[in-house]
């Protein structure tokens, strides 16, 4: 599924960059936890969000 | 000289310099994430960027080989593929990750493996700041 597509492959792409960012960022599980959470969902957001901005730029 | 060592280790292998400080479940994340994404990214078909060696004859050429790219951008990519150094190297080696510009998974499978080289260097900096007793 991730090899055809490109929503799969942005989710699998910001879970890794959560999970390593929050390890990186963060001492305490917790945190970390939350950190990545947020992340993760910041990132998700964001780019359904900007994907859905560029529909009035659409031709 | 060990924070150097740690970063160095890392650099090569990522999470090999938390391993060398018995940060053991810290390594096996960092090494299991890197390379997934790499794997991923080379199995979509993405591209790691080599650097320009035209038969370089001074050190001037060598410099301005750097920048002598169809696209000079590119030069950006290298230097993030590059933070995942001992997949660089085999790649090169293997003649993978040539990029296979006719899938649709292209541009995700180039940002994959250039996401996970960036990560990779960051992975190789927190390695020495922990071995200088800056972080725990």
């Amino acid at each position: 599924m991730i090899f055809k597509s490109h929503f799969f492959s942005m989710i699998i792409y910001a879970f890794f960059v959560s999970v390593v960012l929050a390890l990186l960022r963060r001492d305490d599980r917790k945190t970390q936890l939350k950190y990545g959470i947020s992340l993760f969902l910041v990132m998700v957001g964001g780019a359904l969000a900007f994907g859905w901005f560029m529909y009035f730029f659409g031709r | 000289m060990k924070a150097i060592i740690c970063l160095f280790a890392g650099w090569i292998i990522p999470g090999l310099g938390h391993l060398l400080q018995r940060k053991f479940w810290r390594a096996l994340i960092f090494f299991v994430a890197i390379y997934a994404m790499t794997a991923m990214g080379i199995a979509m078909g993405g591209k790691i960027y080599p650097i320009y060696m035209a038969k370089p004859q001074t050190v001037l050429q060598v410099i301005t080989n750097l920048f002598k790219k169809e696209n000079p951008l590119t030069l950006l990519a290298f230097f993030a593929d590059m933070g995942n150094l001992l997949v660089y190297a085999l790649c090169r080696i293997l003649s993978l990750g040539q990029g296979a510009l006719e899938r649709a998974t292209f541009e995700f499978g180039t940002a994959y493996i250039a996401g996970a080289g960036l990560l990779n260097y960051l992975i190789a900096l927190d390695a020495y700041d922990i071995a200088e007793g800056k972080k725990k």
